[in-house]
Formats: C-alpha cells, structure tokens, sequence
C-alpha cells in the first residue's frame, strides 16, 4: 500500500466524492471507508497490480474507486439503483472497473461475466452476510483472499458485537476458510469487525 | 457444457454469443449455471483462446459495455414503477414542513423585537395567520414572510398532489387509511414492492423504529404504532384500546399493500369489509 506521512493513499483520478489530494494522490479516508481502518488497525492487507477482485457491496463506489487504483480488474456488484447510477459514472472513468447490477445473495445470476478473483470483499451489511461470502467464495482461486466486513448491528441488534463475531469465525471456519486476521475497527467504526481469511489450496 | 456473457465452451467447442448488446443481456437473463463447488468462473484467456476477443482489454471493454448496459436497464426500470417518484415526494412534503415550522419560528422571534408590546398570549394566532399578520409589516420581514406564505401554499399543493399520485400507485392502501399515511409508510419501507413484503407486525411500528430497538435492547416498553398513528381511527381511539385498532389498522394495511403490488386495482369489496372491522374494533364487545 502507499502511504505518505501516515496517510494512506491511491493513486489515480481524483474528484470522485471530493477527497483530499497529497502530492497528487488521493486520500484514503480510514473514517469513510472500512478499507484503511482495518490497515490502520494492523490488519495485513496488501493490493498489488496484478490482482483481481470481487467487490460486494459496491455502494456509490467510494472504496472501489480507491482498490481499483490499486488492482487490475475490480468487479463491483451491488444492488439497489440510487447508488448504481453513482457506481456507474465512477466506472466510466475507470476502466479496469465492471459494474454488475445484482444481488450479492444470488451470485448465479451475474456468474456469467465474474472470472476468477485473487480476492472477494464482502462489504453487504446484512443479518446473512457471512453466508453471502460463502455463495461467492467458488469465484475465489484457491489460495486467494476473502474479506469480511462484519457489521454486527445489522446481524443482531441485541447481542455483543464480540459474540457474534465468534460465531462468525466460526461459520467462516465451517466454510473451509483459514482466518488469518480479525479486529475491531475501533474508532473509525463502531461495531464493525474486520476478518481476514484465506481459502485453503 | 459453460455458459458466459459472450457464449458458450463445451469441450474446446466455442459458440459465441449472437446479436448486438441487447441480444447478449437477454441471453444472460436465461443463464442461471448454479454457483458452486463445480462452478468454474469466466476465464478471459479461454475466452480469448476461442478467438472471441484479440485481449484482456477488448475483454474488459465489451464486458463492460454489456454489464453498463444492463445496470442502466435496471435502474430504468426500478424507477419507472411510479412508487419511486412518490417516495420522493414524500420527501419533498415532510422536509417542507420542517422548514416552515423553522422559518415561522423565526420570524415570529423577529417580530417580538419589532413590536415589544405584542404578545400572542390569549390570541388564537396559529403559525399560519401570524406569517399573514406579519406579511403586511415593510422591509426584509414581510419580504421574507411573503416568501414563507408562498412555501406554504406549495406545501398545500404537494399534498394535494401526493394524494392524487398514491391513489393512483397504490390505490387500495390509500383508500383505507388516506393517501398521505399511505405514502408515508411507502415511503419509510422503502417502495411498493418492499411494502407488500413487510409482515402486518413490521407495518404496525414502521416510523417507531427508536422505540423498537430501544424494546428490543434495553426492554423498555414495545411501540403500538408508528406512522399508523396519523390515521384518524388510531390516534382517535381511547388509549386502552388503541394497540388494539392499531393492530387491526396494520393487518388490514399489509392485505391492501400485497393487493396493491400483485394487482394494482382498487378492490371494493376488500376495501368494505376491512373498513368494517377497523372501525368496529375499538368498541367493547
């Protein structure tokens, strides 16, 4: 990752919400996007040129425009149309990006236009989205890397956020991933976990 | 045999796909290969191997021509069902409501200062009639007020016009319980589709949603109503029984809604019997 003075930046096109620029490059904000809080937090994560990815939960393309600064091919799926149309201008003018309108829960619908990814980011905050990772995992090439951005406030309001990201790890486990890292993503977001996982060769 | 956006491999065997773009996407509307353990995932040197594509780069143009495309289509049509520009609406009607109350606030606060010897104390002066008293003063208060009182007067056509559009969007929630309280709750859900979806239970605290988690967390007590409670037959209720029409009010609503979605016509006779029971529900038996 490139990082100048503590700051964690991409390099590409700026002006896509409005980032800061540094030395020309954009900045990475760890408070608007999970990405480089989990970095921040010590999480080993690296983005190199040759990688492709598959990103659920694409939203307006924030975080996605910053990964695909990074990568060769990002596939960004994501499902409601407000944020689609955002989506969309941010990858016409990037274009190693494809955006697929679709729902992250039925990955065989847009299963025709995914090859397959060095790594999948699972960013759909739902009660189900360890579950969603797993129906995307046969995308991912054995070895690659999977991502969860548990939020668990949207899986249940009632219990601590730790027990469920224990249970979490263990669906994760179940779904024959190895865990290689997982933390809080205190305090750039709250109730958040990040986990990082590889899927055995 | 593999199916992909730009054909099919069936043991070395390639076919491409036909057609222009839009013969592409209607073809992989009809793909639903299952993802799983089995699924093999596009390979663009196959792809290109089979001599559909001279690159990874012409690759990636034509995928994402295709997938832009696709996505415009959807947005296209996720917005023209007539529920999406209500929502707006909706919007559009609460947020001016707001402004006025503030604007309204303010300017009365203004007027005090002009006119230290008026009070409102014993004057039956609604926020209305005060912006119409203050209208006539001169200077860049009456300005302002003029432009208040005109904000309000499009806040009076905008309802008329939200009414009018939900009767037509959705026509048998709207008969029950008024267009407004329709299309508040549409609005919270969502959408129509989202609506029709939602269990009698959900619809019953749609707009309650802090005091639900806070039952939910913390067990303070569960909320009876949420937007339901601006229909007359609900906040009109005595307090003992209004859980009970509210749930009565909330059973119907979730009926109506599902109509409302599959069919899209006014039902007469549903519309009767479930005007019935809500409005003999709160009486003893």
């Amino acid at each position: 990752m490139k990082v100048i003075r503590g700051t964690i930046v991409s390099e590409g096109e700026g002006g896509v919400y409005g980032e800061r620029m540094l030395n020309g490059c954009r900045v990475w904000d760890p408070h608007r996007s999970k990405f480089p809080a989990a970095i921040l937090n010590g999480a080993p994560l690296d983005l190199s040129s040759d990688m492709r990815v598959l990103y659920l939960g694409a939203a307006n393309g924030t975080t996605v425009s910053h990964v695909a600064d990074y990568v060769e091919t990002v596939y960004a799926v994501e499902f409601a149309p407000r944020p689609m149309q955002d989506l969309i201008e941010v990858a016409r003018r990037r274009l190693n990006l494809v955006p697929i309108m679709g729902d992250a829960n039925r990955p065989e619908v847009y299963g025709c236009f995914v090859e397959a990814v060095d790594m999948i980011y699972q960013d759909v905050a739902q009660p189900n989205q360890a579950d969603i990772l797993r129906k995307n995992l046969p995308f991912l090439k054995k070895g690659g890397i999977a991502i969860l951005m548990l939020k668990a406030r949207s899986v249940d309001v009632r219990r601590p956020s730790e027990e469920i990201a224990e249970e979490t790890r263990m669906s994760l486990r179940e779904m024959g991933l190895t865990i290689t890292w997982s933390g809080t993503l205190d305090p750039f977001h709250k109730d958040h976990t990040c986990m990082l996982c590889v899927k055995e060769a | 045999m593999r199916s992909y956006w730009f054909g099919d491999i069936d043991d070395g065997v390639c076919t491409p796909a036909q057609g222009d773009e839009d013969r592409i996407l209607e073809r992989c509307d009809t793909i639903r290969g299952k993802v799983d353990t089995g699924f093999v995932p596009v390979s663009v040197k196959e792809a290109c191997d089979c001599g559909f594509f001279a690159d990874r780069e012409e690759y990636l143009a034509k995928l994402r021509n295709v997938t832009i495309r696709d996505a415009r289509r959807k947005i296209v049509a996720a917005f023209s069902e007539g529920d999406a520009e209500l929502i707006q609406m909706v919007r559009m009607l609460d947020e001016i409501d707001e402004v006025v109350n503030l604007l309204t606030e303010k300017a009365v606060e203004w007027y005090l200062v002009k006119k230290p010897g008026f009070s409102r104390k014993y004057k039956s002066l609604s926020a209305k009639r005060m912006i119409g008293v203050i209208k006539k003063e001169k200077g860049p208060l009456g300005r302002i007020c003029g432009e208040i009182d005109a904000l309000s007067d499009h806040r009076v056509a905008l309802m008329h016009d939200v009414s009018k559009r939900t009767d037509a969007v959705m026509p048998n929630c709207s008969n029950l319980v008024g267009g407004l309280v329709a299309a508040r709750l549409m609005e919270r859900a969502g959408g129509l589709s989202v609506l029709a979806g939602m269990p009698a239970s959900t619809i019953q605290v749609l707009g309650a949603e802090g005091a639900l988690f806070s039952h939910l967390r913390a067990g303070s007590p569960p909320p009876k109503h949420g937007i339901i409670f601006q229909h007359r037959r609900v906040h009109n209720a005595p307090r003992n029984v209004r859980g009970k029409v509210s749930r009565a009010v909330a059973g119907k609503l979730a009926i109506a809604a599902k109509i409302d979605y599959y069919r899209g016509e006014l039902d007469p006779a549903f519309i009767e019997k479930a005007q019935e029971r809500i409005d003999t529900v709160g009486e003893k038996e």
